[in-house]
């Protein structure tokens, strides 16, 4: 006999509807996701986190019917899934879209949840995963439509009107870049608000062809006649990760995971907090003698810089971001005897290590990200310079450029530059702010100046060479004059660098300044909010 | 289906390494730009067949543009 005090019957209710919760848009919905080579959210979630470590809020949250006696008719929980969940044992909290009820548009969420989402993570200082899959903003049309009053807000006729727009959240969104961690997996088409908060995020991926990410789609972009193009062509992973837009693109869903997890393991749980170091698993004092001849001694020759970062960082800990944007600068989080550091280094490849814009506007989201979460900086430099030309004048490479100077320049985190070969230009002035103390090594390699030799010489000698009857010849005879000076001891003879290492050394170095300069990591805060 | 092998650079086609029907590797250099004053290769990115070539040595590229096809 059942206690008539007892509240079983309302627990019995919670019960059922939490199971309805989990039927997300019914069968018919849920199929049509995983026929689409989709998971649902709750798998996601699942396949995210530490195994049974998701603690769901509002889950019963939807639109709800209920019959003149007030009891449940019908439910369809809102299309948008969170809670709190351990990755790693570390706490996070995990906002997942449900594309199986109306397609995660807007119109048929509570954006209370969303809300609460980003306010928690700032509030409780936990990072904070989107698992990204909808339309995002304010909709569709639709829902102007008299016709149309079937979503959660519908029925009632509150919508049967415009709005001025206001992106639900925001402030904790654009807030929570400074505060915690943020990580965008777009996991299917991300369109306008879903879009803006991919990008406003400290890492961002997409999962090659299952997602796309636009202002707009295909069916509105078509429409104004100007081009043709598919939502692969339009936002597909190839584009947004050239243009920079998106960070990192992988090939399922399990990876984005993955990467997820991977780029959280370097960070601390919020700002304020220290980076934890992981257990050394590489000799802090290994050598590698192979990066005496790494470096070809001709200067019009190229040479491959990853294989350089993997040598000296920890074993196998090179995480790389951004790797298809602003290609002639390479960026990623690795570890030095345990300690997260923020890698950057020139890949002569692309320009020979010349910055554009693009590589600009790398380079300040960047060394924003090591500034906020305070990684200690290491920098293997190869920069020539600002790329010149039309293109790059065209693209205002001196503002993005000087832009990502002021980043360096105002950035307090400690910083540690290995000059590995051209250091030119004010481009090349922006390999550390060279105003603090410099915690600073040059490799025998190391070429600099305000400008290579080979590109001055007839800028400064216009009036002799043209004078000359074989201004060829005395354009040779100038530029192996120059270069004889152009040798890096005469530079260390006047202390204009510090100390020249033997390549090999190069890690025991860098391991040293990580541990070195760990406890000095939050002696100072960051100088200034991250933009995304 | 055929994929391009695009410049990743503003340069000038220095070199062509390559012609049409070789088989190339990944990593293979199909061609030599410069930029910058310095010589850029140029890498297949995945195994094939040259298809096409698409420039010839002394023209300018833009990034992205289309130098050969892998079929």
């Amino acid at each position: 006999m059942t206690d008539p005090e007892s509240w079983q019957p309302e627990l019995e209710e919670l019960s059922r509807r939490e199971a309805l919760a989990e039927e997300m848009g019914g069968d018919e919905k849920v199929s049509r996701q995983h026929g689409r080579g989709k998971l649902d959210v709750r798998q996601r979630i699942e396949k995210l986190v530490d195994a049974g470590s998701f603690h769901e809020i509002g889950k019963t949250a939807g639109s709800a019917t209920y019959d003149e006696g007030g009891n449940l008719i019908a439910f369809s929980p809102a299309n948008f899934v969170f809670g709190r969940a351990t990755i790693d044992q570390r706490p996070v909290v995990i906002a997942g879209d449900d594309f199986t009820v109306r397609g995660g548009a807007a119109d048929a969420s509570i954006a209370e949840k969303q809300i609460a989402a980003e306010a928690m993570a700032g509030e409780l200082g936990l990072p904070i995963v989107r698992l990204l899959d909808g339309t995002g903003g304010g909709g569709s049309v639709k829902t102007l439509d008299p016709e149309h009053q079937d979503g959660p807000n519908g029925g009632d006729g509150r919508r049967l009107r415009t709005y001025v727009p206001a992106n639900p959240a925001w402030d904790h969104v654009v807030a929570n870049l400074s505060r915690v961690p943020v990580v965008s997996l777009c996991l299917g088409p991300v369109a306008g608000l879903g879009a803006a908060r991919a990008v406003t995020s400290h890492f961002s991926v997409m999962v090659k062809g299952l997602s796309q990410l636009f202002v707009a789609g295909p069916v509105v972009v078509n429409r104004l006649g100007g081009e043709q193009v598919t939502k692969e062509s339009l936002g597909g992973s190839k584009v947004h990760t050239r243009n920079g837009a998106i960070d990192v693109e992988v090939t399922s869903e399990d990876e984005a995971f993955a990467v997820a997890r991977r780029f959280l393991s370097y960070l601390p749980s919020r700002v304020g907090e220290l980076a934890p170091r992981a257990e050394p698993t590489d000799d802090p004092d290994r050598t590698a003698p192979e990066l005496r001849a790494t470096v070809p001694r001709d200067r019009r020759k190229v040479y491959k810089m990853r294989p350089i970062i993997e040598a000296v960082v920890d074993e196998g800990t090179f995480f790389e971001m951004g790797r298809f944007h602003g290609r002639s600068l390479i960026t990623g989080l690795a570890r030095l005897d345990g300690w997260p550091v923020a890698l950057m280094a020139g890949d002569s490849y692309h320009y020979g290590g010349g910055w554009t814009t693009a590589t600009a506007q790398k380079a300040t989201r960047f060394v924003d990200l090591a500034e906020t979460f305070r990684l200690p900086v290491v920098h293997l430099v190869d920069n020539p310079g600002f790329v010149i030309g039309s293109d790059n004048e065209d693209a205002a490479a001196i503002r993005h450029g000087s832009h990502a100077l002021a980043a360096i320049y105002q950035s307090t985190i400690p910083w540690c530059s290995v000059l590995v070969r051209k250091v030119f230009g004010v481009a090349g002035a922006g390999h550390s702010n060279a105003h603090r103390w410099q915690y600073r090594y040059a490799w025998p390699s190391g070429d600099w100046g305000s400008l290579p030799v080979e590109g001055g010489v007839e800028a400064a000698y216009t009036r002799e060479l043209a004078a000359s009857d074989d201004p060829e010849a005395l354009l040779d005879e100038i530029t192996d004059r120059l270069n004889l000076v152009r040798d890096p001891f005469r530079t260390a003879d006047a202390f204009l660098v510090e100390e020249i290492i033997d390549p090999a050394c190069t890690r025991p170095l860098l391991c040293e300044f990580a541990n070195l300069v760990a406890p000095l990591r939050d002696r100072d805060t960051a100088s200034s909010p991250y933009r995304p | 289906m055929s994929s391009p092998i695009e410049s990743p650079v503003v340069g000038t086609v220095w070199k062509i390494e390559t012609e049409v029907g070789n088989a190339v590797s990944v990593g293979d250099v199909v061609m030599i730009l410069e930029s910058m004053k310095m010589e850029i290769p140029v890498e297949a990115e995945e195994a094939g067949v040259i298809e096409k070539i698409a420039v010839n040595e002394g023209d300018t590229v833009s990034e992205g543009d289309t130098l050969a096809t892998i079929l």
